[in-house]
């Protein structure tokens, strides 16, 4: 279990050891000799271009924050504090709404908002005879839009999380002490949930200073580059030969700031949890009844769910049955047809699918056992220095996706070479898909762990059982209820993942979003959007057994 | 039997080293019940864990039946799954996705040379009906009571035939009421078994009710060992005499006037009186001393003064604490406050004047740590 857990754990250290080391050079791979130097992190800082990279992720990633705030903490007070009703369809619907692709709401916003075919533009320019499109969604602002409505389900789940930890009664306290409910909400309330909010908050924001999917579909086909999209273009230009040096670099500042944002998220979470309740809670806590602000808070949560998900998969749906895309009209509902989902390239279609089932089953496999090594090495076993493990598992969370992409991309080609040709194969998927979701599976398995009491393979020891036996016997049947739930979780991530795979991807290799990414990419937005629409809908029997495992294990509801 | 020498851990939390247990040596006969006594944090539990196997000592010697188990000189140290130790955890560790009847197969599967399904069926079943749980084989095992699970663990423990059993505070989840069923039942069936045990606890009443010899823990050293009775009569430093039932503490001087009186007996200069004291160790004159009585000890003295002029001191009861079967009576005397006992139909008025007799064989003189001499109140242990 140990020799796991070590190779595991210097394979994720190799991916960012190989991007360090590579930023102080040039050359391209396979070159004699590399010569070594700082004029990468020279370009980095004085190229205006980088520079406005890393603005417009600074904006894009800010504005998704607001907006995912917006959408999410008062949902989250609202479900945890209030008597509002149905709750658990709030639950569920944030849930499934996280696992729905984001450059699938992306190609829909696309198709509202765009300034020359965007339907809500096109309309008001027709009636209103405007000059111009009233609306950009091709901007910072409309991107950081489209992600923060993407993220919204998280800062609710989130945050939830922080209002159900807080101790109840020491709200009830202030309002023995003559507060009002308004005042009880900014005096103790807000304070106390705050450190969780502000973690959540940070968390989010990591998100979205890392997002591929949003970026990519609306800022691409407009030069509108944040960090991940500039990495994809640095390593996979059209024109000119990828600059592996440059972004190598560029990754390493991001590293950097990624440390520095992951350290402020601990030190928040930490906070917090200082104010959360030790144990389970003996009563419910008494809920604000909303009388009157009822129907506002049904309205709120309407507006956020047509806004996220219903207009966009509608107007996805909508570009997927029309030759060109147009308003809807008499004339336009004659053309309709399912023209664009038969003269799909199938069989590539097809290949892409079969890779992301192979992958859909292995990599939360493959995840979870390790998670589970992970985690009992760290909790269990008294190996001197087991915590570093548990800090090399949370790596992949703290450090954006792309860049294990780009650590992944680096290795193979600089590295391994022909040593170990995985390049283009699906196996190279397989080991950094698997790497991203180490920190999910450990989270995962961690507080699963924690939960049984390690007396139960203490007695199991002590009955003649040895260690591998106690865990077969004991630690995992005990475990399998997480491990179930985390591995539909990890197979519905796996099979969204497009950051990863678009890095690393080759024709042998295609997974099913890269196959809808290079169809937009090469202008066929029609045969994307038909594609995308298979995608949800080969999505819907997944998400129904996920769902109800999680309802089972009681994730839905508070 | 279980033979520790010399036995040593430490734990390191960050850099400051803890010692968990400082030398501890003991020995414990075939079929005796052992107990740890001690307060949370004195190393009872893990010098039983190290029995187990389940922490590693950092020296010593442990001895478990005739087989040396671990032992830091010679190198050895027998994993836990096969020193054939029955165990019954604080959380019983009954584990919960199984039957009451695979929750007690689970030893005799894993034994070698493996029991044919036969024997494990006839086993299980006599390890059940030892704890009065035959019928409910099938039960999944959280659909017990904390009784049951607790029978159920102790079961689990016993089905191997194991040279040695270790309880490790089984009775601390069980509320009173069955707890002191339980009391009674345990220490009967390792009697009847004839099973070593070693149990640790830190409730004095479990400890003294159930055990061949106590020995009583502090600060990962044993400070005292030996019967039950001996260690509530006769203890040999304050710790044992505060934390094993309650005490008034009297601190004083022995006095420099030695009487001509019996032998282990001597005067102690008190700020209440001086009183005829017990003493165990010879005594140096004028050295402060610390004088302990029980409570149940101290009575009213007889109106006709038959009780002798000595050891009797003249009090205000300030305060009556009715227990149900006993009163608890407070009396000031002096600067000082004793405590005492008394059948419920004895009870004094309070703030009444009463005269208290301490019998010399009662009063007990321990050595005063501080070494101060006579600083003054009286305190009582619990």
């Amino acid at each position: 279990m140990l020799a796991v857990v070590l190779v595991v754990a210097f394979v994720i250290m190799a991916h960012l050891a190989v991007i360090l080391w590579l930023s102080f050079t040039d050359g391209a791979p396979g070159a004699d000799a590399l010569r070594y130097g700082f004029a990468n992190y020279t370009e980095v800082f004085t190229d205006s271009r980088t520079i406005d990279v890393l603005l417009n992720t600074l904006g894009f990633s800010v504005v998704s924050l607001v907006v995912a705030l917006f959408f999410g903490v008062p949902a989250a007070w609202l479900v945890e504090r209030t008597d509002f009703r149905g709750k658990t369809a709030i639950f569920t619907l944030m849930t499934i709404g996280l696992l729905i692709p984001g450059f699938a709401t992306a190609m829909g916003w696309l198709f509202l908002l765009h300034p020359r075919i965007g339907l809500l533009n096109v309309w008001l320019i027709q009636t209103f005879q405007l000059s111009g499109a009233p609306f950009n969604i091709a901007t910072v602002l409309g991107m950081g839009w489209v992600q923060g409505l993407n993220l919204a389900p998280l800062s609710f789940i989130m945050t939830a999380a922080v209002f159900r930890s807080m101790d109840p009664t020491l709200e009830e306290a202030a309002q023995m002490n003559r507060a009002n409910l308004f005042s009880t909400l900014r005096r103790v309330t807000m304070p106390l949930a705050w450190p969780g909010i502000m973690a959540a908050s940070i968390y989010i924001f990591t998100i979205g200073f890392a997002a591929f999917d949003v970026p990519a579909i609306i800022g691409w086909g407009n030069r509108i580059f944040t960090f991940s999209t500039f990495l994809y273009l640095l390593v996979n230009p059209q024109d000119v030969l990828p600059r592996y040096g440059v972004a190598a670099a560029l990754s390493t500042v991001v590293m950097v700031l990624a440390a520095l944002l992951s350290w402020w998220y601990v030190r928040m979470q930490r906070q917090s949890r200082r104010f959360a309740v030790v144990g389970g809670r003996a009563y419910r806590p008494k809920l604000v009844p909303l009388g009157g602000w009822l129907a506002t808070a049904w309205a709120y949560f309407a507006v956020y769910f047509i806004l996220s998900k219903l207009v966009p998969i509608l107007l996805l749906g909508w570009a997927s049955l029309l030759p060109f895309f147009q308003l809807p009209s008499a004339r336009a509902l004659s053309f309709v047809s399912l023209g664009h989902y038969f003269s799909l390239p199938w069989d590539l279609a097809l290949r892409g699918i079969g890779n992301t089932a192979i992958l859909m089953i292995l990599v939360p496999t493959v995840t979870l056992l390790i998670s589970v090594a992970f985690s009992w090495i760290v909790l269990r076993s008294k190996i001197p220095g087991r915590s570093a493990f548990d800090f090399i598992a949370f790596l992949p969370h703290a450090v954006p996706n792309v860049i294990f992409g780009i650590g992944a991309l680096l290795l193979t080609l600089y590295v391994l070479q022909q040593a170990l040709p995985i390049y283009g194969t699906i196996w190279i998927l397989l080991i950094v898909f698997t790497i991203a979701r180490i920190s999910y599976g450990t989270r995962m398995t961690n507080s699963g762990l924690i939960q049984i009491h390690p007396e139960l393979e203490e007695s199991a020891q002590m009955s003649g059982a040895r260690t591998l036996s106690s865990m077969r016997r004991i630690l995992l049947p005990l475990l399998t209820p997480t491990l179930l739930y985390a591995w539909l979780w990890v197979a519905l991530m796996t099979y969204r993942e497009l950051t990863l795979a678009v890095i690393l991807t080759s024709s042998g290799n295609i997974t099913f979003p890269v196959v809808i990414w290079s169809l937009w990419l090469g202008g066929g937005l029609g045969q994307a959007s038909a594609l995308a629409m298979v995608m949800l809908f080969l999505m819907v029997p997944i998400t129904a057994v996920y769902w109800m495992v999680a309802r089972r294990q009681g994730l839905l509801t508070n | 039997m279980i033979k520790i020498d010399n036995l040593r851990m430490m734990y390191r939390s960050g850099t400051e080293q803890v010692v968990a247990v400082d030398d501890v040596s003991l020995e414990i006969k075939q079929g005796q019940f052992f107990t740890l006594l001690g307060p949370s944090g004195c190393g009872k539990t893990t010098t039983l864990r190290c029995v187990a196997g389940l922490e590693t000592p950092d020296s010593g010697e442990i001895g478990v039946g005739n087989d040396v188990v671990f032992s830091s000189s010679r190198h050895i140290n027998v994993p836990p799954f096969r020193r054939n130790i029955g165990m019954v955890f604080q959380s019983y560790a009954i584990w919960p996705h199984m039957s009451v009847f695979d929750n007690v197969a689970f030893p005799l599967l894993h034994a070698t040379p493996r029991p044919s399904r036969k024997q494990i069926l006839e086993r299980v079943l006599q390890a059940l009906s030892l704890v009065q749980l035959v019928g409910l084989e099938d039960r999944p095992a959280p659909y017990l009571s904390g009784g049951q699970q607790q029978r159920l663990a102790l079961a689990r423990a016993l089905v191997g035939e194991p040279s040695v059993l270790l309880l490790d505070e089984p009775l601390s989840n069980l509320d009173a009421k069955l707890r002191e069923e339980m009391r009674v039942e345990l220490r009967d069936l390792v009697k009847r078994l004839n099973v070593t045990t070693l149990f640790v606890t830190h409730e004095q009443i479990e400890a003294l009710a159930m055990s061949d010899v106590v020995a009583v823990m502090q600060k990962g050293k044993i400070v005292q060992a030996g019967t039950p009775l001996e260690i509530y009569t006769q203890p040999q430093g304050l710790f044992v005499a505060e934390f094993i039932g309650r005490t008034n503490l009297i601190r004083g001087r022995v006095s420099d006037r030695m009487p001509s009186g019996s032998a282990g007996v001597v005067p102690v200069e008190t700020p209440i009186a001086t009183l005829m004291c017990r003493s165990l160790s010879p005594a140096s004159a004028n050295g402060s001393a610390i004088v302990a009585v029980r409570p149940e000890d101290i009575r009213l003295a007889k109106p006709d003064g038959s009780d002798g002029a000595g050891n009797t001191v003249n009090g205000q009861v300030e305060r009556l604490s009715f227990l149900g079967e006993t009163v608890d009576c407070f009396v000031r005397v002096g600067e000082s406050s004793l405590m005492l006992r008394l059948h419920p139909s004895m009870a004094p008025e309070a703030g009444a004047g009463i005269s208290l007799f301490l019998p010399p064989e009662s009063c007990l003189v321990l050595p005063d740590p501080d070494g101060q001499a006579a600083a003054g109140a009286a305190r009582h242990g619990r």
